[in-house]
Parts: structure tokens; C-alpha cells; sequence
């Protein structure tokens, strides 16, 4: 059945049509080109509303192991927000580390179709995906873990070419059935599992005696001269550190020409200046992300209140871990692949830390020029629950807003922000830049983030209201695939999302260099490491993105 | 891609690199062949040798009230009494993913409480695990970095056969892939509590072994000992265990100081019930005490029959563990309430589920009683309803997780299905209960 949402105000930033009253037309789970009248049509009326595609979020930490372990140690906050009854309850809820039905409902409650979870350990990669084929209503995708693993950096420190590791990180990706590469800490990861404790970007780390700096080179390369579409998504050395904006910059400036994606960039914009030695380096950042086109980033901004983070970033967390609140945490060293760390967190606006923390995301979001190269995220959960975004968007759009709420955070980190000269508010162009647009580009999804002809029918209604928090958080309509799931910020149907993955070809060499890496080192036969397009979502396998030629 | 590489050895077709779901450990590297129905095994622990093994029986039909039915009749049967029922205990919950997903299902539709014939062991970790944490490594890590491993209880070797071949390999020539890659070839395993076997003595020759022998219920008072020493105490004079163990437990702890990566392990199934979550608890306390200056790590033993993965689906589906009540619209945990023994108490109806091996049904006579189990499960009572399932990994393939709760592997089935899987059971009673699967 066609059907033609009408008199809406459509935002679609990647068509440069910015705010016109025109018509949508969807049929078959796709938008075509307005065909005219006539014929039989379902007439969704849109009057009031602005149009948007379906949201997107690169960055949030919604199924596998770390996510599990964070329900095991948040059963206060899943007793505190269960789902709310009715005939699409699915017996579960959490805010901090919801269940999977709960996250697949809350997501396509505020107008979200597609969640790439960005942190699969590649040994943990089919319970990933499990976990995410148990998810409604939301596309998905993972972006698996390299940079720590012990068979890549062998084949980095034995020499090998560039081509073994083209066709390693091919052979993985293929695997584990992921569509980007995500490094966590290069390098530091499996340093802590030699008893390293820190390891800087130009700092070799012990038995491999590999810098961060040449993992990551080695793995652009890799992503590049594979086709990749999504350039390396990197958790940088040093998370949480004062101090660390000198690592930061220092990695834009290391990327040999390779684009780059710095993600939840807010944790790594640390200076150390003032009577605490702890500061923003935003403006540094911002700076940096402006004058480098290359460069692209999310922010992982951080919301007041409990929540739970979950990180492979064991070296990072274990140093954490002694102002994790509840007092609870757990860690785990991983199959040769990388680690985690699951810390819960309370950040409380009367934290001079946390407070300034909250100030910096905010900061960078609003100093750096170019939408197209930041996305929205709260490193769900890390920095706060991904049910905070329509605040979120309503910090961005509303100075007032955020002025308000600025002035309820510690009075030593509102001397310590330049967020009060901050005159810029979001525009909704921008925001549909930076939820739609922006994170379908750099995935190379072609037929999302847009509202052109051959795209997805991934369609939002939000009635425009001056209270944007309102505005996003209850879409009038959230159409996924062309059918009504949610009317009026409730849910209304419940259907089935894909996975995204890449497929590179790999030398048949490197199955047999696998074959006996598995027998002999990781004792696991390398087929029953990789993941068949047949074990996807129960048989309806993967969606296999195009890669870059 | 999945295991089933096979070549034909007269009319028996021989599968090598089958993935087993028994015990917990995850083996897939046995071999077996395979002639019609009859499954023999070739290369197995003797644990998988029985449970992977199959006559040349046809395999039984359904039964309601103990006669004859077809699966409809069995499943509309069973519908209708888990619709009368008002408080379903679920019970054994062997299975793989496939079914264990219907069958959670089933419990949110009709309600019911969860819970595994296995999860004893289980929740004795959570104790520690769900409060306060640890740092765990999966069974590679251990493999290529333990230089120390103390093992607390009896030789877990019993209830895992192959875990020593597993995880404490001696290297084999110089170079290569061969683990352990980052650790001496010969490596310390300590034993506190009971001693070696033979058999393992045998898998562990090139290690240095040592045994600190005590009586099961002085593990527990160990493990904390142990724990003391490393926090500084000077455990050396207390007297509270047998002969000179407080001293050797003294000496533990100096090397636990210098190894590089010490692991700690214990199967919370055998040991004495009321200490199991001590001794998790003192090992955690131990890999805390020893982290601020080298590494250490825990190595909880389980997973018989895929409890690790109904865990897992229970905290991902319902955000709680097992032993919860599901239903109504919520989930409620409730650990002592809804322990198997416990809910049947005040149960009204029975639903055990046992693909992997014909375990016995709990004793139940307040109600009905459904059973989705192996052929081969005997009976004390006649169930009201009883449905056959085939076995994953033997009749059909399945997902199942290992014990270290990382790795999901891939069951692939061996014979022709003939057997329902258990996944099919349960969605041809959610078809009766009105829910397509």
C-alpha cells in the first residue's frame, strides 16, 4: 500500500531540501519519487509536523557480553523503570542497561530506526548478535574490536605486509559479521594484560613492543585499502585522564592522511590547568575538528544521574574502578581478542568533575562548525542513557534552556566553562544532520539518513513544539519500513530490524594461517569462530553494505 | 561456516570437529561417526561418548496421559494446561538458545517462575559476582597467560574432563602458534583441598604440582586464609585447618605476589553448598588484593546443559538472572521464592525441559506436569503430557554458551531430525496459547 505523508515541513539535509512543505511517498518499505496523484494511497497527514528520516545512532552499547554484565550489576535501576504494561510490554525495562525489547521500544519511541552497537569483541560476537536479532524495531550493526588482539599485533611486530593484515581484518570482519573497525585503546588493552598500566600514543607497549600510533596507522590502512566504508573508530589512549587533550591532538595529527572517527571525544578533552588540574580542552578540539576535514567525531556527552559504563577498555575502568557507584564492578580479560570493564557510575551535577564533564560535551558540540562531523551520542551508557537525548537536543537548540541548567551545576565548574558565551543553538537542519545524516554517510548506508527516492522508508512526524525536549521525545508518527510503529510517542506495531555487515574478500591463505592460530594458540577451531550469513536474525542473514571502490 | 567436516568410511560417515554442549567446556574437537540413526563416537571424553551416542531406535511418539498423541495433540494438551494453571514452575531448562527463547516465551504469555537444573553452582557465583564484581578471564586467556593456577575443591576433572588439556597445554617445541605464548612452558597448579587424580597428574606432567590436602569442609576457611595472607596478615600461626596448611597457604601466597598472571578456579557445583559463595568470594578478594601490583584473574567453573546461556538470555530478555517469575507484563526476581525446589511449593503445574540428557523431572504431584525432554528420560510419575525432543548438537543444531560466558558456539546437528526440537515443542504450544513463535 502507497502511502503519502503530506503538508509537512521535510528536513532532509542529504537532498539539500531544508524545510519545505512537500509530500513523502513510500511503497514497499522504500521512498519513491512523488508519482502524483491518483492511484490508490494511504494519506498520512503531517500538518504541523516536520518530516524527518529515521534516526541513527553510531555509537551505543546495546547488546553483548559488557551490556549483559551491566544488567547483572544494575538490578535497582531495571526494578526502578520496568516497561510499562500493555500489549507491547515484552517483561523487561532498565534505563541504564535496558533489556533488549526495551531498547528496541524506547529507541523507535523517539523516532530512532537504526543503532550500531560499537564495540563486538570478536570471540563475544555471536552472542552480539543474538542479543541484537532479539531487538525490535531497530536496524543494527556491530563495529568489531581490534587493536589489542594478540594474532593482529603478532602480525604487526613479525613485519608482515600490509596485505596479511588487509586480509586478517577482512577475514575478521567476514567472521564476526561487523561493518567497521572500532580500536579501543589501541594497543593498551593488551598491555594491561602484560601489566602495563598507561600507554601513550608514541609509547611502546610491552612484549609486542608496538606503539599506538603504528596499530592505528596499520589498521587506516587496512579499512582504507579494503573499501571499509566507516574510517577506524577510534577510543583513543588515555580515557578520563587529565591532561589527555595532548593525546588527542596528537592523534589528529598521526593519521598519515586517513580519515579519522575520534569517538565519545568528551572523555579524552581533558586539560589539567586551574586549582583542581582538571579542564576543558574543548575549545583545543574544537579547533582541531574544524581545521581537519578528515576528522570526524561523536561526542559521548555525559548526563547527569546513575548510570553504567561498559567499555573494553579494561585498563582504562580498572583504574576507575575505585569510584564505581554503587561500589560494585567486573572485568575480564578476553580470548586473546581484547577485555571489558563494567563500572557503574552516578555523575552528579554537584561533582566539580562530573559537572565540568557535562559542560565540555556541550562545548565541543557547539564549537565544532561542521554537523556533518559530529554525532549526537551519550556513549550510551557510558555517558548517560540514550533515553536522554530529546534533553539533550534541547540543551543544543535552546541557550535559555541550557543557560538554566548551567546554572545548576557546581558553581567551581560554571568558572571553569566558556559554555554561558556560547551564543549558537542548534537549528533543526543541524539536528537532523547530526541524528540522521551525518552517521548514514560515514557508514556508507546510501539508502538511509535521507528522504530521496530508493531510500529506506524510515520515516519520522515530530510535531513542532517550542519545547524540543517534548518535540523528540514523542514523534507523532515513527514509520520503519513504511509501516506505523509508534503513533504519538507510544508504540503500535512491533517488526523485525537487519544487520548491517561488510564482506571483503580475503587471500584463502589466510584461512589456514587461522585454522592453526585457533587450534594451537586460542584452542577454539576457527569455524566455529566464524559466524554464518545463515546464523543472522535466525536465517534472514546479514545486509551487506557496499564498499568504497 | 560450522563443524560436520565429513568423509564417508563405508556406509558410517565420520563427522570430525563436533561441538559438544555438555558439560560446559565447550570442546569441538571430538569425532564421531554416524550411520542412519546410531551415532558412536570415535574421539570424545567418556562423559560425551554416552551423551552423544545413539542406538538405531526409532524415536517415540508423543504421549498425553500416557497414551499415544501426535505433537499437535501433545502440544494443545499442554496449552490448555498451562492456561489453567496460575503459578507454572519452569523447570531443567537444557536447551539450546533456540529453545530456550520459546520457551521464555511461553512463560511470558501463560507466566511462569524459571529456573535450571544447573543454576545451583551459578547463583553460589552471583552471590559474589551480581554484589560486589570480579575480573574473570575466558578460557584462552587462561591457556596462554596462567603461570599459577590454584584450584580450589576437588580435581575439577571430574566434572570436566578435558579442562587441564584445555587451559594448561605444555608447549610443544619452540615458535608457532602453540600455547601458552606468553607464559614458562612449565607452569605451577596448586591444588587446595582434595588431590590430583591420576589422570590428571598425567594431562599436567611438565607442570610443577603441589596440593595443599584438605578435608572439603576446610576449602572455604582456606580460600579466606589465603585471602588474609595476601592483604598482609600473618596467617602462618593460625590453627584452624589440618596439619601444615596454614603455612603452605603462607607460601601461596609469596608466590601469588611474584607470578604474572595467577588464576584462581573452582567448579561452585561440588563444592559443599554453604561454602561455594565463599570460596567465590575469597578468590575474588584474592585477584583484588593481588591487582594494584600484577595480574590476576578468576576462572569460575559450570555451564553443564547451557544454564550459562539461560543466564544470559534471562538478564537480556528480563534484565534479571533465573529464578525469576515472568508474566503479566513483568519479571520479578526472586531467588529463594523462585529456586526450583522452592517454587514448587507452591506450584501448580510442572514444565520440565531437558533436551541435553534424560535428567528426571523434579518430584512434583501438586499438578500437571509437561515434559519436553530426551526419549530416553524415565519417569517416577507419568507426566501429563510428554513431548520428545531431539538433543542439540546430536539431532539438529542449536546454539549453546560455553562456561566462561563469552563464547557462543554453533551445535550442528549429526542425524536425520526426527525428533522435534525443542524449539519446535514449545512453538507448537505458543501456536495453542495464541502467540505465533
Amino acid at each position: 500500500m502507497r502511502k503519502r505523508v503530506t503538508g509537512g515541513r521535510v528536513f532532509d539535509p542529504a537532498n539539500g531540501i531544508i524545510d519545505q512543505v512537500r509530500d513523502v511517498v513510500l511503497e514497499d518499505g522504500r521512498i519513491i519519487a512523488d508519482p502524483g496523484p491518483g492511484g490508490s494511497e494511504e494519506v498520512v497527514n503531517a500538518s504541523g509536523c516536520i518530516v524527518l528520516a529515521g534516526g541513527i545512532d553510531l555509537h551505543s552499547h546495546i547488546a553483548g557480553g559488557k551490556v549483559n554484565l551491566g544488567r547483572l550489576l544494575m538490578n535497582e535501576d531495571r526494578a526502578l523503570f520496568p516497561e510499562p504494561f500493555g500489549d507491547f510490554c515484552g517483561c523487561g525495562g532498565g534505563r541504564a542497561a535496558p533489556t533488549t525489547h526495551a531498547t528496541g521500544c524506547r529507541y523507535s519511541q523517539m523516532g530512532y530506526t537504526a543503532v550500531f552497537e560499537p564495540a563486538v569483541v570478536g570471540a563475544n560476537a555471536r552472542h552480539a548478535h543474538l542479543e541484537m536479532a532479539d531487538i525490535p524495531n531497530i536496524d543494527t550493526g556491530g563495529f568489531l574490536v581490534l587493536g589489542n588482539d594478540d594474532f593482529l599485533l603478532r602480525l604487526i611486530a613479525m613485519g608482515e605486509g600490509q596485505q596479511a593484515i588487509n586480509d586478517y581484518v577482512a577475514w575478521m570482519l567476514k567472521a564476526t559479521q561487523s561493518c567497521a573497525i572500532k580500536i579501543v585503546n589501541p594497543g593498551g588493552i593488551n598491555a594491561f594484560k602484560f601489566n602495563g598500566r598507561n600507554l601513550d600514543l608514541d609509547e611502546a607497549g610491552p612484549f609486542y613492543e608496538l606503539t599506538p600510533r603504528r596499530i592505528l596507522n596499520t589498521l587506516q590502512r587496512a579499512v582504507t585499502e579494503l573499501g571499509v566504508p566507516h574510517p577506524i573508530h577510534l577510543h583513543g589512549c588515555n580515557l578520563g585522564i587529565p591532561g589527555n587533550v595532548k593525546t588527542t591532538l596528537a592523534t589528529m595529527g598521526a593519521t598519515e592522511g586517513f580519515p579519522l572517527h575520534l569517538t565519545h571525544i568528551q572523555f579524552h578533552s581533558y586539560g589539567t590547568e586551574g586549582d583542581r588540574h582538571f579542564s576543558s580542552g574543548a575549545a583545543e578540539i574544537a579547533e582541531a575538528v574544524n581545521a581537519m576535514p578528515h576528522i570526524s567525531v561523536d561526542v559521548g556527552q555525559i548526563m547527569f544521574g546513575q548510570t553504567v559504563t561498559a567499555s573494553a577498555d579494561l585498563m582504562s575502568q580498572y583504574r576507575n574502578h575505585s569510584i564505581a557507584d554503587p561500589k560494585k564492578w567486573i572485568g575480564m580479560d578476553i580470548e586473546m581478542d581484547a577485555a571489558c570493564g563494567v563500572v557503574p557510575f552516578n555523575y552528579r551535577d554537584t561533582s566539580f568533575v562530573n559537572a565540568l564533564q557535562w559542560a565540555i560535551g556541550l562545548e565541543l558540540f557547539l564549537l565544532i562548525e561542521d554537523p556533518w562531523r559530529v554525532y549526537l551520542t551519550t556513549d550510551h551508557p557510558n555517558g548517560g542513557p540514550f533515553t536522554s537525548y530529546p534533553h539533550l537536543i534541547r540543551l543544543l537548540m535552546d541557550k535559555p534552556f541550557r543557560d538554566h541548567h548551567l546554572r545548576q551545576i557546581h558553581k567551581a565548574a560554571r568558572s571553569h566553562t566558556r559554555l554561558e558565551s556560547i551564543s549558537r543553538e542548534y537549528t533543526l537542519e543541524e539536528i537532523a544532520v547530526v541524528t540522521r545524516a551525518a552517521p548514514a554517510r560515514t557508514l556508507g548506508l546510501k539508502d538511509r539518513g535521507h528522504l530521496g527516492p530508493g531510500a529506506r522508508a524510515d520515516v519520522v512526524l515530530y510535531e513542532d513544539q517550542p519545547d524540543r525536549e517534548a518535540m523528540f521525545a514523542h514523534p507523532r508518527i515513527v514509520m520503519k519500513d513504511g509501516e506505523v510503529v509508534v503513533v504519538n510517542g507510544e508504540i503500535v506495531a512491533l517488526t523485525e530490524g537487519r544487520t548491517y555487515a561488510v564482506h571483503p574478500p580475503s587471500d584463502p591463505l589466510m584461512d589456514k594461517r587461522l585454522e592453526r592460530w585457533f587450534d594451537e594458540a586460542v584452542g577454539l577451531k576457527s569455524s566455529h569462530y566464524q559466524i554464518a550469513d545463515g546464523e543472522i536474525r535466525g536465517g534472514q542473514g546479514p545486509e551487506i553494505v557496499e564498499l568504497k571502490p | 561456516m560450522s563443524s560436520g567436516e565429513t568423509t564417508e568410511a563405508g556406509a558410517a560417515r565420520i563427522v570430525r570437529d563436533v561441538v559438544c554442549g555438555f558439560c560446559g567446556l565447550g570442546c569441538d574437537d571430538i569425532e564421531v561417526s554416524v550411520a542412519g540413526r546410531v551415532v558412536t563416537p570415535r574421539k570424545a571424553c567418556a562423559d560425551a561418548a554416552r551423551l552423544l551416542a545413539r542406538g538405531d531406535a526409532p524415536p517415540p511418539s508423543p504421549r498425553v496421559n500416557g497414551a499415544p498423541a501426535s505433537l499437535a495433540e501433545a502440544a494443545s494438551a499442554a496449552a490448555a494446561h498451562l492456561k489453567a494453571a496460575r503459578s507454572s514452575v519452569f523447570s531443567g531448562l537444557g536447551a539450546d538458545l533456540e529453545g530456550l527463547r520459546r520457551l521464555y516465551d511461553i512463560a511470558m504469555v501463560a507466566g511462569a517462575s524459571i529456573d535450571h537444573s544447573a543454576s545451583g553452582g551459578l547463583f553460589a557465583n552471583l552471590d559474589r559476582l551480581a554484589r560486589r564484581g570480579w575480573i574473570a578471564a575466558t578460557l584462552a586467556e587462561v591457556r596462554n597467560r596462567c603461570d599459577l593456577l590454584v584450584v580450589f575443591g576437588d580435581d575439577p576433572a571430574a566434572s570436566f574432563h578435558r579442562l587441564f588439556e584445555r587451559i594448561m597445554p605444555v608447549r610443544t617445541g619452540e615458535g608457532g602458534d602453540a600455547a601458552p605464548l606468553f607464559a614458562p612452558s612449565g607452569r605451577r597448579v596448586v591444588m587446595i583441598g582434595a588431590p590430583f587424580s591420576d589422570a590428571s597428574r598425567k594431562v599436567l606432567a611438565g607442570h610443577e604440582l603441589s596440593e595443599i590436602l584438605l578435608p572439603p569442609e576446610q576449602v572455604a576457611t582456606a580460600a579466606a586464609l589465603l585471602a588474609s595472607a595476601l592483604a598482609g596478615r600473618d596467617i602462618g600461626a593460625v590453627d584452624v585447618l589440618s596439619g601444615t596448611a596454614g603455612a603452605s597457604l603462607a607460601e601461596l601466597a609469596d608466590l601469588l605476589r611474584a607470578a604474572r598472571y595467577s588464576v584462581f578456579t573452582w567448579n561452585a557445583a561440588t563444592l559443599p553448598q554453604a561454602d561455594a559463595a565463599a570460596v567465590a568470594s575469597s578468590a575474588s578478594e584474592a585477584v583484588d588484593l593481588l591487582s594494584p601490583t600484577t595480574r590476576a584473574a578468576v576462572l569460575p567453573l559450570g555451564g553443564r546443559d547451557n544454564v550459562t546461556g539461560a543466564h544470559q538470555l534471562a538478564l537480556w530478555r528480563f534484565g534479571y538472572p533465573l529464578r525469576t517469575a515472568i508474566g503479566a507484563g513483568t519479571a520479578r526476581h526472586a531467588p529463594d521464592l523462585y529456586a526450583t525446589a522452592a517454587a514448587l511449593k507452591d506450584g501448580d503445574l510442572l514444565l520440565h525441559a531437558s533436551a541435553f540428557r534424560p535428567d528426571p523431572a523434579p518430584e512434583f504431584s501438586a499438578g500437571p506436569v509437561i515434559a519436553l525432554a530426551h526419549p530416553d528420560t524415565s519417569f517416577a510419575r507419568e507426566p501429563d503430557v510428554f513431548i520428545p525432543v531431539g538433543t542439540p548438537g546430536v539431532d539438529h543444531p542449536g546454539h549453546v554458551f560455553r562456561m566462561d560466558s563469552v563464547v557462543c558456539l554453533p551445535l550442528q546437528g549429526l542425524r536425520p531430525a526426527e525428533l522435534p526440537s525443542l524449539a519446535e515443542a514449545a512453538s507448537a504450544i505458543l501456536a495453542n496459547l495464541g502467540r505465533g513463535a
